[in-house]
């Protein structure tokens, strides 16, 4: 049921994409649900955002460009006077503090044919899914440091920074853009907690422990007041019966001399 | 006359009734503590690098504990049936020993299971799972118990994580600052790993896609064998002491009664 809400949800949006202010999203949360991570967000590619700007004959391809937030003050162009698109990359801005740089390039997502999410439960279809819906933003950590990376480096981004995003369609041919979307909302990556701030104290003591503990002292107070009482009337039994003894021998002494007197 | 001697006797029975149900108590009491101390779910090394492992200093006591009650329940039923005060005497001493070792275990038992909880395990989990650098002998050897037992438990419950898998997420750790966030935005055996032991969809994982990875939290699958070992030695060792209290006190009473 949830799969097919989720096409259901992707067809409308691509009808009503036309009308709406065009952004990067987030990809679906219900698809990917550890979104933003700590240097990594994951967006869903452009669909049906630029069909009103593709002519048939010519090819396209998409730039991804990514700033923080606090860069908009400084710059937030994506092309130059000729309207060519920046070729800015992620050293040069300084992770996207000084201004936009370009995170991606990939071609134009199929309008007339999108991915169908309820795939993903499919082993053997889920990469591909994933691929064509959305892209992964700091997905590669090790191209900063690759001296022989010739690619567009796609490197983690910050943790507790906001980020915006742009896509741009730029026509191969010409090399000048051609459509681009505003800058999407501001996206902020997590913040991470210290370990050492777990309160780990249990708090109050469980019922099962007070009643354990309260019931058995209370036994044993009783068993050695028991002990005790049993040795002592044990003691003074004792005494009592060796009393006895000698007060008894004392009355058979004198008992019996009575039947020889008696008998005389 | 015979009223008495009756009644000595209905009571003789009922001691010698009362001191087999100990000494086979005391037999299971063994047992149901040797099962505990054998560790079946290997989670030993959790509470070990806790410095919290009194619940297996409280079985250990329970292993002893129930073959001495097994022992005096048979110089007890001698001691009844012979009507010897030495005899009884010193299964009386003895066995208040050995209650106050059970009631010291119980405690135990009891006490340390409410420590328990899962920010202790999240934290041990934080700092101490694929640490690299140990300083001496122990923290290596506390490290190496703790990083097995959660591949283990990851592996064989699918689950991640103490709460969940977010906990890798929002708290940073030793994990975290050999493993990039990018790659490893929790460790391997949370995701869902075919036969051959490596991810069915490793981007699907990263990207927490339903299905790819293991979204429960590994804390019940810790907590259920930890419950069962705290409250059996401490649950049923209580009931052992409650039933030896009333034989002990009729021991004596009947002790005292005997003649020389």
């Amino acid at each position: 049921m949830c799969s097919c809400w989720l096409v259901l949800a992707f067809c409308c949006l691509g009808q009503l994409c036309a009308d709406q202010s065009l952004k990067p999203q987030l990809a679906a949360s219900q698809l990917a649900t550890n979104n933003p991570t700590l240097t990594t967000v994951a967006l869903e590619k452009p669909f049906c955002m630029f069909d009103s700007s593709l002519s048939p004959n010519k090819s396209y391809i998409i730039y991804l460009y990514a700033m923080k937030e606090s860069a908009s003050a400084i710059s937030s162009l994506v092309t130059d006077n000729s309207s060519k698109p920046l070729d800015s990359t992620f050293q040069q801005t300084s992770g996207g503090q000084l201004g936009p740089y370009k995170a991606a390039l990939f071609k134009v997502p199929n309008c007339a044919s999108p991915p169908k999410l309820a795939d993903v439960g499919d082993v053997n279809k889920v990469s591909d899914v994933l691929k064509q819906y959305l892209f992964r933003v700091g997905d590669d950590g090790t191209c900063l440091y690759d001296p022989n990376f010739l690619g567009v480096c796609n490197p983690p981004l910050a943790p507790d920074t906001t980020y915006r995003f742009k896509y741009v369609l730029l026509d191969t041919t010409e090399g000048i853009m051609k459509g681009q979307t505003l800058w999407s909302d501001p996206i902020k990556t997590r913040r991470v907690k210290l370990p050492l701030k777990i309160d780990t104290w249990p708090g109050r003591r469980s019922g099962d422990m007070i009643v354990i503990t309260s019931i058995l002292s209370v036994l044993v107070f009783l068993l050695l007041a028991g002990f005790l009482a049993s040795v002592s009337s044990a003691v003074m039994g004792s005494d009592n019966s060796s009393a006895k003894t000698r007060c008894m021998s004392q009355t058979i002494q004198q008992s019996e001399p009575r039947p020889q007197l008696s008998s005389e | 006359m015979a009223k008495s001697d009756d009644g000595i006797h209905i009571l003789q029975g009922l001691l010698v009734f009362g001191n087999v149900v100990i000494g086979m108590c005391g037999i299971a009491l063994t047992a149901e503590c040797i099962f505990f101390v054998s560790d079946p779910h290997g989670l030993y090394p959790l509470l070990e690098a806790t410095e919290n492992d009194d619940i297996y200093a409280a079985a250990w006591i329970g292993i002893f504990v129930g073959f001495a009650l097994f022992a005096l329940s048979i110089l007890g039923i001698i001691g009844v049936i012979k009507s010897n005060r030495t005899l009884l005497l010193v299964y009386i001493i003895l066995m208040l020993i050995t209650y106050a070792f059970e009631m010291a275990s119980c405690i135990t038992a009891a006490t340390h299971r409410d420590f328990l909880t899962p920010n202790l395990f999240l934290k041990q989990m934080l700092e101490r799972y694929n640490k690299l650098e140990t300083v001496n002998n122990n923290d290596k050897w506390m490290t190496e118990g703790v990083t097995k037992t959660w591949d283990k438990l990851m592996l064989q419950n699918q689950c991640c994580g103490v709460r969940g898998p977010s906990d890798w997420q929002e708290y940073t750790s030793a994990f975290r600052s050999t493993h990039s966030d990018a790659d490893f935005p929790w460790p391997r055996n949370c995701c869902v790993l075919d036969a051959r032991g490596s991810p069915v969809n490793l981007d699907g994982c990263k990207l927490g896609v339903p299905g790819y990875y293991n979204s429960n939290g590994c804390y019940d699958a810790i907590s259920g064998p930890m419950n069962t070992h705290a409250w059996g030695v401490a649950w049923f060792g209580f009931a052992i002491l409650c039933w030896t209290f009333c034989v002990l006190l009729g021991t004596m009473f009947y002790w005292s009664r005997i003649e020389y």
